[in-house]
């Protein structure tokens, strides 16, 4: 894990070190922890690859960009500030895949997908039972995993 | 043949066999389902849509409770909506569920990617005999 104050320092080592080849860049949210940033460098020649991380709190989702570097790694960090909210210092970073009017990170661990309230669960139905009996039951239903309580169903 | 046809017949001669544990589409051996529906609560893209119903069984001896059984009514996989992670088959505790290698059951509409019952046995012809238990 690098210190994301050193970043750009590291990774600009590991290229020189030979990790030439820019394969991803991507996110993940580890929770109350923050964000993990996660790249993957190859060594074209070598045949050998690095998976470097660094990582930053929730409250203040910065990383420095690598753009500087790699100018691939612009379409890679736009995805990962539409989808996780980070904002890469020095980059701009307009949405790259989602609609224009989407509120929300949808990759963010709090992020509730909409579609999971909106459509019927089929694991709701108990052996034994089919559509038909479904609205008719007063016993409390599962709840289909990922969706909070107090949403739809 | 069909421009598709063409272009299986040369990825089939350049690949050769598949291998027993590919994951080409699941086939179902519906005699083995009890409809307990842990597929389809641990689904994670909600494809497995089963219908059943509760039939009971006189008792089979005369002090006996009648049992409940439950029946299958409908078992299909969306096609169109699974990412192929096999937890399905990795979770049935029954061995309802398989792998077979047939890749080839694309369609031209997303409906006739919902594989009914019917389906799903029918790719129990390609499934691999499993490899032998470790002693």
């Amino acid at each position: 894990m690098i210190e994301r104050d050193r970043w750009v320092d590291e990774v600009r080592a590991a290229r020189e070190g030979g990790l030439t080849f820019f394969d991803l860049l991507t996110a993940v949210d580890t929770g109350e922890a923050g964000f993990e940033v996660v790249l993957h460098l190859w060594d074209v020649g070598g045949k050998r690859g690095a998976l470097l991380t660094t990582s930053c709190p929730r409250e203040d989702p910065v990383i420095p960009t690598l753009t500087g570097l790699f100018a691939g790694a612009g379409w890679h960090e736009r995805a990962a500030a539409e989808l996780f909210g980070i904002t890469f210092a020095g980059h701009d970073t307009r949405p790259l895949l989602l609609a224009e009017r989407f509120e929300g990170h949808p990759l963010r661990k709090d992020f509730v997908l909409a579609s999971r309230v909106a459509k019927r669960w089929p694991g709701a139905k108990e052996p034994g039972e089919s559509d038909a009996d479904l609205p008719a039951s007063p016993r409390r239903r599962p709840r289909p995993p990922g969706v909070p309580e107090g949403w739809g169903q | 043949m069909t421009p598709y046809e063409q272009g299986m017949a040369v990825l089939r001669a350049a690949q050769g066999p598949l291998p027993a544990r590919s994951r080409g589409v699941i086939a179902l051996l519906e005699e083995n389902c009890t409809v307990c529906m842990l597929c389809a609560r641990e689904c994670p893209d909600w494809c497995i849509e089963i219908d059943s119903h509760k039939e009971t069984l006189p008792p089979r001896t005369e002090r006996g409770r009648p049992r409940v059984l439950h029946v299958l009514d409908r078992f299909a996989i969306d096609f169109a909506l699974c990412m192929w992670c096999g937890i399905c088959i990795e979770v049935c505790p029954f061995d309802a569920l398989f792998w077979a290698p047939e890749f080839e059951h694309s369609a031209t509409t997303a409906k006739d990617l919902v594989h009914e019952r019917q389906e799903l046995r029918k790719w129990l012809a390609g499934v691999p005999v499993p490899p032998p238990l470790e002693r």
